[in-house]
């Protein structure tokens, strides 16, 4: 039995840590720890709700936005106060913006190398590189002397004898198997990419003000004054500025995007059996349609053991069966005590010990709805919305499960995406679904607006006594909640129920694992020095736990990133 | 470019000088003054195409509290970036050299560090950081002037919009 531990130590503070114990080149136990406290909240109490949303866009700096939006949802819920529809559309439109963007970044720049073997692209024939990538789609960056640039780029790195970014990267490695053709045209896409999610950043610039921090919200609304012959204000310029963005962003997830996914995912097959861990299913409804929040384009709800018949909705800003049910427990993390709660009644009482198999070894709490483990993200959406009969949603997972299909040889269905590579195509689909929806939610509103409807904000009272609110987001990791306790107009207490934490929990107090961990027994370790394999299926739910600490580390003080005990 | 985490002490302080640089000078019209937070490696588009990048920052790096380190391109990317597990840990050398594949890295590179002493949970920089300020200032405006684009001092500087930093009763 060998113990393995993914730990970077990078930075001041640390971050996600898995531990796996392999035997026979399997892994037989795992255990996900988040290295850093999680108490941010506490810096909210006494504040004015009004402020909450500025705050939390700082608890992690690629989340910004879906704090924000989900901050102000969760004041407005709690005082029950309905916004235009404005501003309605303008937030929708900056969620859809802000995930079509996290999730190219996501696959490209942060998780295809997992795949992808960039020196293997050296001995690729361009010619047929290009045949391969025209024969997915007809996207214009897919000619021969695109791929041959590509090739000549990398053997400059190469050359130079510093492979600088793919420094790291696991070349060579047993588990890399795509051919030197798909990996050049995956290298071509993997730097057209770079493009296509700033493109989607200039949407949200654009209605936001400024990015990563927008500036546009408020407690009520946005502030996005509405003067369609004003060049300060949102006008036709803008809004057909956006439209051509979203057109170019569009093109870029239909083309090259959702075919590469299918390619890659293709030929692993393997990876389509492991990974599953929890296969319960939690998703947010999202995309309203209404000032009040009872209709949307992003049906919500949750799926129990894998089981699509078991879906049972969550439909409103106000939904009972979400707001009852969310909890979270301490059991095998480090706070005082061994309680769950539901958030408006915790606390958090740091008391930290050494990592214990165990006993606490994290600083995650362990998330439950009606006390059972679930994983959210794209996978539990798509699922989600595939059992609501959403349509889009339907086109695109029936169009990808039938081209993988054809492709692999084998005939895969729904079954198969409770897997690594599952995370992986159903974050294309939802892209690809987003991106439609997008387009929608800019007609919706520029509609909006030339019936003459120019409102942007309610403003909001606050009574004396207490209320309580909570908000939600369907967030690129999946199901973002926030809770607050407000007394007389000041914050009495506020948490927020992170995709990550649903997903790196540790153990509950019945001992049963989290998504990270339980997506990580019986994976495959064919070299423990080097645990490609361990990253795969941790990277396919896209992490993120770490962002709240920065520091740079420009003299490479690192500690050893891997070991093999 | 300003990185760093309001919410965290002295991770606040890249945030920090952005405000105070805003407050008391003019820049030119090719330079944006930007506060992006910790954004990983979404870092990318505001970097993509830029001739020039001054990032102010908190660095790990042995001394006290307070004391100010300078890095150019080559000192900070002589060491590789580490493997991620997160994908979402701190991206500067990281969409340095992903850019550089792609022929749009910025020439030119100086990273204004200052050791921290506290990152905890708290909204407030520690008085040895705060005293780093005007070093840290001065850097950035020295570097710009090297630059051929100085900044100029306002004729009425604003107080530093340090929002972060107002107590809850204000």
């Amino acid at each position: 039995m060998a113990r393995i531990v993914v730990d970077p130590i990078t930075r001041i503070e640390g971050h996600l840590r898995i531990d796996v114990e392999v035997d026979g080149g399997t892994v037989r136990n795992s255990w996900a720890s988040g290295q850093m406290w999680r108490g941010i909240e506490t810096i909210l109490e006494g504040r004015d709700p009004r402020d909450a949303w500025l705050f939390t866009q700082r608890f992690c700096g690629v989340c910004t936005t879906v704090h924000a939006i989900t901050s102000v949802r969760t004041i407005e819920n709690a005082l029950n106060l309905e916004i235009p529809m404005n501003a309605q559309y303008i937030r929708n439109i900056i969620l859809c913006a802000h995930a079509m963007h996290d999730h190219i970044v996501h696959f490209y720049h942060l998780s295809a190398l997992d795949w992808v073997d960039i020196v293997s692209a050296l001995s690729a024939d361009p010619r047929r590189a290009a045949q391969i990538a025209q024969s997915l789609s007809d996207w214009p960056g897919n000619s021969v002397q695109v791929m041959q640039q590509t090739q000549a780029r990398v053997q400059g790195i190469v050359d130079s004898g510093q492979l600088g970014i793919f420094a790291n990267g696991y070349w060579g490695h047993p588990a890399m198997k795509l051919p030197p053709e798909v990996n050049l045209l995956a290298v071509a896409h993997y730097l057209q990419a770079l493009d296509y999610q700033k493109k989607a950043n200039q949407i949200v610039a654009i209605l936001g003000s400024k990015t990563p921090n927008i500036q546009n919200l408020a407690v009520g609304g946005v502030a996005n004054a509405i003067n369609l012959d004003n060049e300060a204000t949102l006008n036709m310029n803008k809004l057909y500025a956006i439209k051509d963005l979203l057109d170019e962003v569009s093109r870029f997830v239909r083309e090259v995007y959702v075919p590469d996914v299918i390619a890659v995912g293709s030929m692993y097959p393997d990876w389509l059996g492991y990974g599953a861990g929890v296969t319960n299913y939690l998703s947010v409804p999202d995309l309203p349609l209404n000032a009040a929040g009872t209709e949307f384009d992003f049906p919500g709800g949750t799926i129990m053991n894998g089981d699509v018949g078991t879906y049972r909705p969550i439909s409103s800003f106000n939904d009972e069966y979400f707001r009852d049910n969310v909890q979270e427990g301490i059991a095998h993390s480090w706070y005082d005590g061994d309680w769950q709660k539901h958030p408006w009644e915790e606390s958090t009482d740091p008391m930290y010990t050494d990592f214990q198999d165990n006993g606490k070894y994290s600083w995650v709490k362990s998330p439950r709805f009606a006390n059972e483990p679930m994983q959210v993200g794209p996978l539990a959406q798509v699922l989600v919305g595939y059992a609501s009969g959403h349509e889009l949603t339907r086109k695109y997972v029936d169009a990808a499960v039938s081209q993988a299909s054809s492709l692999a040889g084998v005939q895969l269905g729904l079954q198969h995406l409770h897997s690594t590579l599952g995370r992986h195509l159903a974050r294309a689909v939802r892209t690809a679904v987003l991106a439609e929806l997008a387009y929608k939610h800019w007609g919706l509103l520029v509609n909006n607006i030339g019936s003459g409807d120019t409102d942007i904000f309610n403003p909001p009272e606050f009574p004396s006594g207490e209320q309580r609110g909570f908000g939600f987001h369907e967030a690129p990791r999946g199901a973002l909640s926030h809770w607050v306790v407000i007394d007389s107009g000041k914050i009495k207490n506020y948490q927020a129920v992170v995709p990550s934490t649903w997903n790196a929990g540790p153990r509950d107090a019945q001992g049963r694992q989290g998504p990270y961990e339980a997506s990580l027994m019986g994976n495959p370790v064919a070299d423990p020095e080097l645990p490609l394999e361990v990253l795969r299926t941790v990277h396919s739910f896209d992490p993120c736990l770490a962002c709240a600490i920065h520091t740079l580390d420009p003299e490479g003080k690192e500690i050893a990133k891997v070991k093999a005990l | 470019m300003g990185l760093g985490n309001v919410l965290s002490q002295d991770d606040g302080l890249g945030p920090f000088v952005i405000q105070t640089l805003l407050a008391g000078w003019e820049f030119d019209e090719s330079v944006q003054v930007l506060d992006l937070g910790t954004p990983g490696l979404q870092l990318s588009p505001y970097l993509q195409g830029q001739e020039s990048l001054i990032v102010v920052d908190t660095v790990r790096s042995d001394g006290e509290p307070g004391e100010l380190r300078l890095y150019d391109r080559e000192r900070l990317l002589k060491h590789p970036p580490a493997q991620r597990t997160s994908p979402h840990d701190p991206g500067l050398k990281e969409t340095l050299l992903a850019l550089e594949l792609h022929g749009l890295s910025p020439a030119h590179v100086l990273v204004v560090g200052v050791i921290p002493a506290e990152t905890g949970y708290e909204p407030r920089l520690t008085d040895a950081v705060r005293s780093a300020v005007p070093g840290a200032v001065d850097a950035v405006l020295a570097e710009l002037e090297r630059l051929g684009v100085p900044a100029t001092r306002r004729t009425e500087p604003t107080e530093p919009d340090i929002w972060w930093e107002r107590s809850p009763s204000d």
